[in-house]
């Protein structure tokens, strides 16, 4: 790519995620506020529910259900819009040559810009448990590293593949309930017995959760297999993703 | 890739095949189907056009006049060939799209104007000339979903033709709305005529094609069967 046409991609990248933005809080009273409603809502429901259930208390068990629950509605939000995003935009499509990536990139990105707001919302009253450290600062920022990374390639790959097989649209809504309860959210990964830990690292969703719960609650960090499994998982799926989409997005039109 | 200075586009052996899918594309019917129904939209094509011609593409419909300028926009890919194309690429294909109901009609000038390769700043020098154009001045902050079909229209050619193309290509309902901004649409691209830039210009509307065309094409069944340099018929 030259320079202009970087300058172009990033500028089309940025307009995009803005749309996703400006129209989707546009008309609701609360606006921005949804963003942090629509969790503590979750929240509350789970966390009263979910302690019957519990043998031993989590301490701040409402902080680290909130945490995982921010995390895993930026993540299947994304997730199940982008996947039938070039779908939905084929009118984009077929009107002119741009790269294609911004279209699922742009939900994204505009859902991430969401998490920071209400991440920094939640750090506030955190601050006040003592929990955190100057090395927190750096465990959030790489969970956040490897969030994005996943979330963007996954999306490129469901978006590219939708195109083709329209059943990879409800096999993602089907597949991301399941993968909820598969992920440590509503309980800590020390509640797994440890016969099928193992289990666990094969959801690249774990480590990064992990990575945030030790960064904001002091909770225990991932252990090395977890973090060479999670993160080689990562790599893989973003690759493919980027690779897939490089390869389909040429006869998008051709599909949709 | 180096490009001849002498040709706008040239291509090369360019085909275009399309899978024929009677519904819904699904993993069941691709796995127990076996193997797909094709179509051959394009079969074969080679051409040049000489930079500052224009070129009018006729042909029934389903000759593959669109998959033509939709090579051309690199819209899609062709499936064999090759193709250079120098310059900016703007085609009036669909211009509804890229336009979001919810924003005003000053955001969608600037996203659309993305989408057809203008940067930011090139958008703000051209933004006056744009609204102008288009003839929604006191419409400019409203949502777009407050204006009239024609209105979205108008809006979506102006900012096309401000794109400043090198090669500018026209499908069928290029001109749009009431008889006056009809006329205006034909001036301008009479103007960039003269100006030399180079136009592709798919159209069943033999008038215009006679009088704006210096090169006509034809194409039938995804071949070129004629390709005739009349001249031009006007008086001009």
């Amino acid at each position: 790519m030259t320079r202009i046409e970087t300058q172009q991609f990033f500028e089309l990248l940025w307009g995009m995620t803005e749309r996703e933005l400006r129209a989707r809080y546009k008309y609701t009273v609360f606006g921005f506020l949804w963003i942090v409603l629509n969790p503590a809502f979750q929240m509350l429901i789970i966390g009263f529910i979910f302690r019957f259930f519990m043998k031993e208390p989590v301490q701040n068990y409402y902080y680290f259900l909130f945490i995982g629950l921010l995390i895993w509605n930026f993540f299947s939000l994304s997730l199940s819009k982008a996947t039938p995003s070039i779908v939905f935009e084929r009118t984009l499509i077929k009107k002119a040559k741009f790269s294609r990536s911004i279209i699922p990139l742009a939900i994204v990105f505009s859902n991430f810009v969401h998490l920071m707001v209400a991440m920094v919302l939640l750090t506030v009253p955190v601050l006040f448990l003592n929990t955190m450290t100057i090395t927190s600062i750096f465990y959030i920022l790489i969970a956040f590293v490897l969030l994005l990374v996943f979330t963007s390639g996954i999306s490129l790959l469901c978006a590219a593949l939708d195109v083709r097989f329209r059943d990879v649209n409800f096999f993602v809504q089907a597949f991301i309930i399941f993968w909820f309860y598969a992920t440590p959210i509503i309980y800590p990964l020390s509640i797994v017995p440890y016969q099928y830990y193992w289990l666990w690292r094969f959801n690249p969703m774990t480590e990064m959760l992990q990575f945030l719960q030790h960064g904001f609650l002091g909770m225990p960090l991932p252990g090395t297999a977890m973090i060479i499994i999670n993160t080689m998982l990562i790599i893989t799926v973003a690759a493919a993703g980027i690779w897939v989409f490089g390869k389909e997005s040429k006869n998008f039109d051709d599909w949709v | 890739m180096k490009i001849d200075k002498d040709y706008a586009i040239e291509l090369y052996g360019i085909s275009k095949k399309y899978t024929i899918h009677h519904e819904k594309p699904t993993l069941v019917e691709k796995f127990f189907k076996g193997r797909d129904e094709k179509f051959l939209a394009l079969n074969n094509i080679n051409l040049k056009i000489n930079r500052g011609e224009s070129v009018g593409i006729i042909g029934d419909n389903g000759s593959g006049k669109t998959t033509l300028l939709k090579i051309i926009a690199g819209i899609t890919a062709p499936s064999s060939g090759i193709i250079k194309a120098g310059g900016r690429v703007v085609s009036i294909i669909d211009l509804n799209a890229g336009f979001h109901d919810d924003l005003s009609g000053f955001q969608n000038i600037y996203l659309n104007g993305m989408f057809l390769g203008m940067t930011k700043k090139e958008i703000d020098r051209k933004l006056r000339d744009i609204i102008i154009f288009a003839g929604i001045r006191q419409f400019i902050d409203a949502p777009l979903f407050t204006y009239s079909q024609g209105m979205k229209l108008r809006l979506g050619f102006s900012v096309a033709i401000h794109s400043n193309p090198d090669i500018l290509l026209l499908d069928e309902n290029f001109s749009v709305g009431d008889e006056k901004f009809k006329k205006k649409c034909r001036d301008i691209i009479k103007k960039f005529r003269k100006q030399k830039m180079t136009l592709l210009i798919a159209s069943h509307w033999k008038q215009f094609i006679d009088q704006n065309c210096e090169r006509i094409i034809t194409l039938k069944n995804g071949k070129i069967i004629k390709d005739i340099h009349p001249g031009l018929k006007t008086k001009s």
